[in-house]
């Protein structure tokens, strides 16, 4: 009796974790851009600049906030866009605002390189449509 | 020495009573707020605009959710600071971002205006200190 309610509760984890696997919806309309820096421009080396992280017709929430219509930033640096029926990842290339900052601080080595925001939900999984924005690229001179 | 409990028992409830104030959330320091767009004298046609909310130092968090060092947006349309001890009054000039907004769609008659963001915590309350933006005036073609 106790396996068979194991196997259940296990099977219903299964279930449940296939069913959010989907993600959180995503208001229409939501939109996610980089309000600084522009497509194409130069940065100093060796100086720290300013990453603007926008959002219109959508809210930001810290991690572990489920508050509907919410999200919070990821900056992708130098890769492209993560399965988005995945958690995101997190690393050098992944960076997650899980507190909810709108803006960051960003030093990267010489070079061209590209940023792109993905909104995750409470649980860091892309929302269902994905909200990301356009790929620019910054050149590091 | 129970009358001088029970006395004191009053006097600790007399003292509640007596103050008003509403528990008011710490901000870490360095913490600031300020509008990313529109610049400070912009000249805006027809009044529509996207008003850009930025914050350094603390993350955006919903209303009545309670996560460190964070508040939302609260844009002040042609008032000054409201009371920085109390729930910030919500009306036509005291527009409340409480679903994590980092971008307010404002639409404003022809001629002068004052635009100046406070936040505030899970209650509506502003922080000590409390974060607030440079006001700003713009014009309203």
């Amino acid at each position: 009796m106790k396996k068979i309610i194991a196997l259940a509760a296990l099977a219903a984890t299964v279930w449940l974790s296939a069913a959010f696997a989907a993600g959180t919806p995503s208001p229409p309309g939501a939109f996610c851009y980089i309000g600084y820096p522009n497509e194409g421009q130069t940065m100093a080396a060796g100086k720290p600049f300013r990453v603007w992280f926008g959002l219109r017709n959508m809210g930001v929430a810290p991690k572990g906030v489920n508050y509907p219509n919410t999200g919070h930033h990821h900056l992708l640096i130098d890769t492209s866009l993560p399965p988005f029926d995945q958690e995101i990842p997190s690393d050098r290339n992944h960076l997650h605002f899980g507190a909810g900052e709108t803006e960051t601080t960003l030093v990267l080595p010489p070079g061209k390189h590209t940023l792109q925001l993905l909104m995750g939900d409470y649980m860091h999984m892309p929302h269902d449509p994905p909200v990301y924005s356009k790929k620019i690229t910054i050149y590091v001179k | 020495m129970p009358v001088r409990t029970a006395l004191s028992v009053l006097a600790v409830i007399c003292l509640t009573a007596a103050a008003p104030v509403p528990h008011q959330s710490p901000s870490p320091p360095g913490a600031e707020e300020y509008i990313i767009w529109p610049p400070d004298g912009a000249v805006i046609h027809g009044g529509k605009l996207w008003v850009r909310m930025g914050l350094r130092g603390m993350g955006i968090c919903p209303k009545g959710v309670s996560f460190p060092n964070s508040g939302h947006h609260h844009l002040l349309v042609d008032t000054d600071l409201p009371p920085l001890d109390q729930q910030i009054p919500s009306d036509r000039t005291h527009l409340h971002y409480g679903a994590g907004e980092t971008d307010a769609r404002v639409e404003l008659a022809p001629g002068t205006h004052t635009l100046q963001l406070l936040l505030g915590d899970e209650n509506h309350v502003p922080q000590v200190p409390a974060v607030y933006s440079k006001k700003i005036t713009i014009y309203v073609r």
